[in-house]
């Protein structure tokens, strides 16, 4: 019977030991924190990423400004016209809140055509013209064509 | 041109409308350029036809979706601020008709003992 009564006299001094550690606690011994510096940094804390329990806009809003907004009109005026002829580029009437990589796209996209660059300018009457160069491969004579500009 | 029926656009799929919209948005741009090059007066007529189709399919879209995502998120517990009833800021900031009736145990207790006697006096 020695095993079972060892055992018996283990968990029972154990469980006298607990009691006695929760009545009467050790004394907390307080350490001093160091200082090493004299200003006081913000402790860091825990960042949580964000887990919205539901979405705040139950879809998000259809794009307002896409490529058939973006161009207006094309321009027929005469130096629009020599523009065409001589320096082989497009002269569109664009929405004010375009900017040139937007035109660019919008352009590509409405007639498959390359741009070299995209210079704009806002008229006095408000709104903005864009002048389109297109690249060399392109003839911008025959583009105005296809689109209906003569 | 064939006149867009509202009903009929319904009918269609999301595909179909964002299809047609498409179609409908480059005929716009179409008949722009010939407003500006001096077009026949039937192109320039068929400018406002257009556009109203264009906004009747976007406005069968959006319509569509919304009752959708209500049909989604109908017996959930937190909604989208969207889809939560609009009213007026003022009506959404009043007490609801359930906080109004909400009554004091000594209250219910008065009217319960000391109820308001009707009496009626023999002529």
């Amino acid at each position: 019977m020695a095993p079972p009564t060892a055992k018996g006299k283990d968990a029972k001094s154990k469980a006298a030991k607990a009691a006695k550690a929760v009545k009467n606690p050790a004394p907390k011994i307080r350490r001093r924190r160091v200082r090493t510096s004299v200003t006081f940094h913000r402790p860091k804390t825990l960042k949580q990423a964000r887990a919205p329990k539901y979405p705040r806009l139950s879809a998000p809003n259809r794009e307002k400004l896409d490529h058939y907004k973006v161009l207006k009109y094309p321009l027929t005026t005469e130096s629009a016209m020599k523009k065409i002829e001589d320096n082989n580029t497009l002269v569109f009437i664009v929405d004010i809140r375009a900017d040139k990589k937007k035109i660019k796209n919008a352009v590509k996209m409405m007639y498959d055509i390359q741009t070299k660059k995209v210079n704009t300018l806002i008229r006095p009457d408000g709104l903005k013209k864009a002048y389109v160069r297109l690249t060399a491969d392109i003839d911008a004579l025959d583009v105005a064509n296809k689109i209906g500009i003569i | 041109m064939v006149k867009i029926k509202v009903h009929e656009l319904r009918t269609k799929s999301k595909q179909d409308l964002l299809v047609q919209l498409k179609d409908l948005k480059s005929e716009l741009a179409l008949l722009r350029v010939a407003k500006v090059t001096g077009g026949a007066p039937n192109k320039l007529s068929k400018i406002k036809v257009v556009r109203l189709s264009i906004a009747r399919v976007l406005t069968v879209i959006s319509q569509t979706q919304k009752a959708k995502l209500r049909e989604a998120y109908k017996n959930k517990k937190y909604m989208p601020l969207d889809l939560h009833p609009k009213k007026t800021r003022a009506i959404r900031r009043r007490l609801t008709k359930h906080q109004l009736s909400l009554k004091t145990e000594k209250q219910k207790k008065k009217e319960a003992y000391f109820p308001m006697r009707k009496y009626a006096v023999r002529a």
